[in-house]
């Protein structure tokens, strides 16, 4: 492996605005960009800096989609950049989520806030192989009903059957809360777990979102019966090389960019001070 | 292994040719009594105290382009990188080399530098405070040892050939003892006692005082964690640069949102503690630290990890 810090330069095509502050962006390559649901690119806005960011979309050709937060300097310059501006890309880093573990069982999704953005690219992978899986439920949580990301395609999605939805956010003006139809509970996400039916032994389970999250759910899923190697959980890091270099990433002797950002429960209690 | 008497005129002569390909540069003693790595000039100023700062600046500069951005493409540097000799160092200072040379495998920036940088070693005569860990003789092209010169390389065995009139006899002989070799390792009970360490007060005790300064990665052969920064000067093209860093900034694992994964400065010390002795990533199971002592002698409040080390095995085994 050459480890290259050049990045291939890519052109912000279209930007959905639907969510304040969690736009998504699609960008065009020249070549395509086999980024896996899991994986990570490193999207730089010249002269400004640059940063990890997970694909949002299961897609394959020259595009990459990505659904990123306004949250400091750098995103700050991308929600400057006119249509058509163009954006250095590098990547994909890291490893993603084992499809092949997800097939033949059911599958239970779990995304807090922007954790809903890799987590959608591989609901998009799974719907693509729905005949071969399951259950397919998804529990999502966030800060407020405005927030919710994607939840046009969700609602689709829960409608034609294929998807078994439950919404939860932190606040609401008024309970109970409906969106598009699908129910939504106010309360935390671990909550959700008790409204579906799970069937431990053949379920497999990935979580996403902030690190507080993962303490509180990742053991109750274990708790439920799920085996620790069928729990998935994909780590956030201060990322500056993604090449397993610069070691701000480390954890536990293990580099997240590298051989994250998605561990395995089982993998994850190896690594002290992981979660 | 082949080695050589060396006589008078010996060393200038070295210098001359390897002046003659390159820039060189060795320990030499300063105006304020301190050894620092700098061009060398004389054979004779070349200073047998370790230098303050270890030479792996020379390898891995404190900040150095990635790319610049031009006509709308990503450039990297294109500036070949000289020819450069580093000579005069002590053991632990090429086995850091070593190390380097492994983190960086597939990294062009430094290999380019290192496939252009000869290394001439010397024996070391060990001082207190070394915790030398170095037990063997690290890889070079060239070593003295015992007025003698050995020959580590195919490179070293050209300037040999240069250098011939100026040498003695000729022996295939094995580099000489080390006087002082390396402290037993005890990784597997050192590690063991680590896992055990997460938590105990020994870590905020010692961590305490720290003023996250730095100094201790800073002056640290090994130590080669970096940040990235672009930057973009009126009417020049944008750039990025990699820069050291360290982990001991509260900023290290400070990610967006402001949730910092090494919020403790005991966390920071025993990250630090980890990379030294365990490793990461393929480098997992390897001891970086080469015991040079540096980091205790720049630290500001006196936190020495060996110390530490011997803290952890002693209470281990209680
Ligand atoms: C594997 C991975 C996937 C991610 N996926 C997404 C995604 O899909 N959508 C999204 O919006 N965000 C994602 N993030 C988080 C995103 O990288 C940060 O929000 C981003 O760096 C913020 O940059 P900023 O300069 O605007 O923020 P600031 O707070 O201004 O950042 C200040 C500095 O800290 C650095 N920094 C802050 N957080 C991080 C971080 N996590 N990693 C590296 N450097 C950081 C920035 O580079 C910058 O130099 C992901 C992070 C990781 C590690
Ligand atoms: S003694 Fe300190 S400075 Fe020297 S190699 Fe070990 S950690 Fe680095
Ligand atoms: S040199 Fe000492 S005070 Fe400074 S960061 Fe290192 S351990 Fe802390
Ligand atoms: S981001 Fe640099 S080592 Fe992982």
């Amino acid at each position: 492996m050459t480890l290259d810090f050049v990045p291939r330069t890519a052109i912000l095509e279209e930007i959905d605005r639907q969510v304040p502050d969690h736009h998504l962006f699609r960008f065009r390559l020249p070549n395509a960009f086999p980024i896996a649901p899991g994986q990570f690119a490193e999207l730089t806005i010249p002269g400004i800096g640059g940063f990890a960011v997970s694909t949002a979309a299961f897609a394959a050709g020259p595009l990459f989609h990505a659904c990123i937060r306004r949250i400091g300097r750098v995103t700050d310059a991308l929600y400057r950049l006119p249509l058509g501006a163009r954006v250095g890309l590098r990547g994909p880093f890291g490893k993603g989520f084992p499809l092949e573990e997800f097939l033949g069982r059911d599958v239970l999704l779990i995304a807090g806030g922007l954790g809903m953005a890799p987590l959608r690219a591989l609901l998009q992978a799974l719907v693509a192989r729905r005949g071969e899986i399951g259950r397919l439920s998804l529990l999502y949580g966030a800060h407020d009903p405005r927030v919710i990301l994607f939840k046009d395609e969700l609602n689709a999605l829960a409608r034609q059957g294929l998807l078994d939805l439950h919404y939860t956010v932190d606040f609401a003006a008024e309970i109970p809360w409906r969106i598009g139809g699908i129910a939504c509970q106010v309360g935390l996400l671990p909550q959700l777990l008790d409204t579906v039916r799970l069937r431990p032994e053949r379920t497999v389970a990935a979580v996403c979102g902030p690190p507080g999250l993962y303490r509180c759910v990742l053991d109750e899923l274990a708790g439920f019966g799920l085996a620790e190697e069928a729990i998935f959980a994909s780590l956030e890091r201060r990322m500056r090389c993604g090449i397993g270099q610069c070691c701000h990433c480390a954890v536990a002797g293990v580099y997240v960019c590298r051989d994250g950002p998605v561990f395995s429960l089982a993998q994850l209690r190896r690594m002290e001070g992981a979660i | 292994m082949k080695s050589f008497g060396v006589g008078n005129g010996f060393g200038e002569a070295l210098l001359a040719i390897l002046q003659s390909r390159g820039r060189v540069f060795g320990p030499i003693r300063g105006a304020d009594g301190i050894c620092r790595l700098g061009p060398l000039t004389r054979w004779t100023s070349l200073c047998a105290d370790p230098p303050y700062l270890p030479p792996k600046k020379y390898l891995f500069p404190p900040r150095e382009r990635l790319w610049s951005l031009m006509a709308d493409e990503y450039r990297r540097n294109g500036r070949p990188e000289e020819a450069m000799a580093l000579v005069g160092l002590a053991p632990c200072d090429l086995r850091a080399i070593d190390y380097l040379d492994r983190v960086f495998a597939d990294d062009p920036h430094y290999q380019e530098r290192r496939r252009r940088t000869l290394l001439v070693g010397i024996a070391c005569v060990p001082r207190e405070e070394c915790a030398c860990r170095v037990g063997d003789y690290p890889p070079g092209d060239l070593f003295l040892a015992d007025d003698r010169l050995w020959c580590g390389s195919m490179q070293g065995e050209d300037l040999v050939a240069q250098l011939r009139p100026v040498l003695g006899d000729e022996q295939d002989r094995p580099l000489p003892p080390r006087e002082f070799v390396g402290r037993p390792q005890e990784n597997g009970r050192l590690l063991a006692a680590f896992a055990r360490s997460a938590g105990a007060p020994l870590w905020a005790r010692i961590a305490q005082g720290c003023l996250s300064c730095g100094a201790c990665s800073a002056v640290c052969p090994t130590c080669t964690c970096y940040d990235i920064v672009d930057e973009v000067l009126p009417g020049k093209a944008p750039e990025r640069f990699r820069t050291w860093d360290n982990c001991f900034f509260s900023s290290f694992a400070l990610v967006a949102g402001g949730h910092n994964f090494h919020r403790e400065r005991a966390e920071r010390l025993r990250f630090r503690f980890e990379h030294k002795f365990f490793g990461f990533g393929p480098l997992r199971g390897e001891t970086s630290c080469v015991g040079c002592g540096r980091c205790a002698r720049a630290c500001p409040v006196g936190i020495s990890l060996e110390e530490i080390r011997q803290t952890l095995l002693r209470e281990s085994s209680r």
